[in-house]
């Protein structure tokens, strides 16, 4: 079962070229400089950008293919997606950001809330329910966003830059919150981050862009090694 | 030294004294207006049936075009914000076009438009019956017109501002376009929308040149505030000045709880 991702996709002027196959178990750390193309390859992995050549396949399902025009959406993708800061909708409570993906597929807000119990007590956000995403600290808003996302039960876990914008302390904490949470999640896991100490100690391979092309993929210890 | 006094010796009077005469300018026909009301008959003008069904059809039929701006012009600021199609500059700059007009000529336009001998008029009234011009419906529909355009822009500035990985992120979680839109786009932009919604009502509630042209001054039925203030301006101009005050303290209000609500709290700005 892999995750293969051999696409262009052009926006204006840049381009994105890709050839890569990921395998489930392996947490993957894309790195490289501002605009080298980590989050549009997120992006087209998660369906919110349509590739404009090659293919996107997932366990043998074809998710993209510009020349069939094959596009699944995203709502059919079971894709998670964590954004730097959490992303979270700010006009709705903890719980109601959480239950989400389980509303937004018609589910009862009481049922849902039942469902997602487990996740809560996982991630230790019992206590902030209630609470506005403007009220929680950039670690609580984190781990919202994680629980959010794995509600779904995604096959594929996307996390772009989840820890930029956090002090040194929390991001020390949320790093070994995010080891377990990666540890735990059973499908596909990659990582966008243009911090080598994230990916040194969260990923077991690593992959690194720059102006859209692929210039490195090895494992940790042979990059630690070219470094 | 306290930050007031800090503001006060820093201000450059070049400036203080222009914006003062601006202010002036913006006063001074106020405070005419103000000076010659006759204000032993402003209770006895006020209280009168054709006045009351003026401010009553005013705020009426401002309420119902601010309604149809909400639930017609989301969709096209969404539309004009979102998604690139052949003519959005066109359609955009159509819809804002109303902005500039004279309303008259709007008035004009909707009269040959929708008139009993206009393009669709004609068949509204051979097919349905229906008759539109010199009814309330008219009144709305020449709001709409000049009204729109406020909500369009406003929703559509707010929905430019909106990041979209907001959306992207509600999208892999399984949320239809639909459900996004509501769940999501909506409520982040319910201040501009509040926003566009006031302002069109307000521009409603002014509204005259496409009024008269197209709905006609009809006592009761089309006459609105405004064009209730001009016919009085020829045969009683007392009741003018007050019916002008009153659509002034009306404004004034809308615009008072527009700014609080709108731009917020500016007194916590930097120090010159």
């Amino acid at each position: 079962m892999t995750l293969d991702t051999r696409f262009a996709l052009i926006r204006g002027s840049f381009e994105l070229d890709v050839d890569l196959s990921f395998n489930e178990g392996e947490v993957v750390a894309i790195m490289g400089p501002n605009g080298s193309g980590k989050s549009t390859f997120l992006h087209a992995i998660a369906g919110l950008l349509p590739v404009t050549s090659g293919t996107l396949v997932l366990n043998g399902e074809t998710f993209d293919d510009a020349e069939s025009d094959t596009f699944v959406d995203p709502t059919q993708r079971t894709v998670g997606l964590v954004f730097q800061g959490g992303l979270l909708f700010d006009t709705m409570s903890v719980l109601d950001n959480i239950v989400f993906g389980l509303r937004a597929r018609k589910i009862k807000r009481a049922t849902a809330a039942t469902q997602v119990v487990p996740l809560i007590s996982q991630f230790g956000l019992s206590a902030l329910l209630e609470r506005q995403p403007r009220e929680l600290s950039g670690g609580q808003a984190q781990r919202v966003a994680i629980a959010r996302a794995l509600v779904t039960q995604p096959k594929v876990l996307l996390l772009d830059e989840p820890m930029s914008g956090l002090d040194t302390a929390t991001r020390q904490l949320i790093r070994q919150e995010f080891r377990e949470v990666l540890a735990s999640f059973a499908g596909y896991r990659i990582l966008v981050t243009h911090d080598s100490e994230d990916a040194f100690a969260m990923a077991d391979r690593i992959i690194e862009l720059d102006h859209g092309k692929v210039i490195w993929d090895g494992t940790v210890a042979d990059y630690r090694g070219k470094k | 030294m306290n930050r007031s006094r800090l503001h006060r010796q820093k201000l450059p009077w070049q400036i203080v004294l222009i914006a003062a005469v601006t202010a002036a300018f913006f006063l001074a026909p106020f405070v005419g207006l103000i000076w010659r009301t006759p204000w032993s008959k402003f209770t006895d003008i006020v209280t009168r049936q054709e006045i009351r069904d003026a401010l009553w059809l005013s705020i009426e039929t401002s309420l119902i075009t601010s309604v149809i701006c909400c639930i017609f012009g989301v969709p096209l600021a969404w539309l004009l914000a979102r998604v690139e199609f052949p003519g959005r500059r066109f359609i955009r700059a159509l819809t804002t076009l109303s902005m500039v007009l004279p309303p008259v000529v709007g008035g004009i336009a909707l009269l040959f438009t929708f008139g009993r001998r206009g393009l669709i008029g004609q068949y509204l009234d051979r097919w349905f019956g229906i008759r539109l011009p010199f009814t309330m419906t008219a009144v709305v529909m020449a709001q709409c017109f000049v009204a729109m355009p406020f909500l369009v822009l406003t929703v559509e500035a707010a929905l430019r501002q909106l990041d979209l990985r907001y959306e992207g992120v509600a999208r892999t979680l399984g949320g239809s376009r639909w459900y996004v839109f509501r769940r999501v786009t909506l409520p982040s932009i319910r201040p501009s929308l509040f926003a566009g919604f006031v302002l069109a009502w307000a521009r409603a509630l002014g509204e005259f040149g496409a009024t008269i042209t197209f709905a006609g001054n009809l006592p009761g039925t089309t006459q609105t505030m405004p064009l209730a203030t001009y016919a009085a301006l020829d045969s009683n101009p007392e009741s003018a000045l007050i019916l002008s005050l009153v659509m002034i303290a009306i404004a004034f209000t809308i615009l008072i709880v527009l700014r609080d609500r709108w731009l917020g709290r500016t007194d916590q700005g930097v120090p010159l």
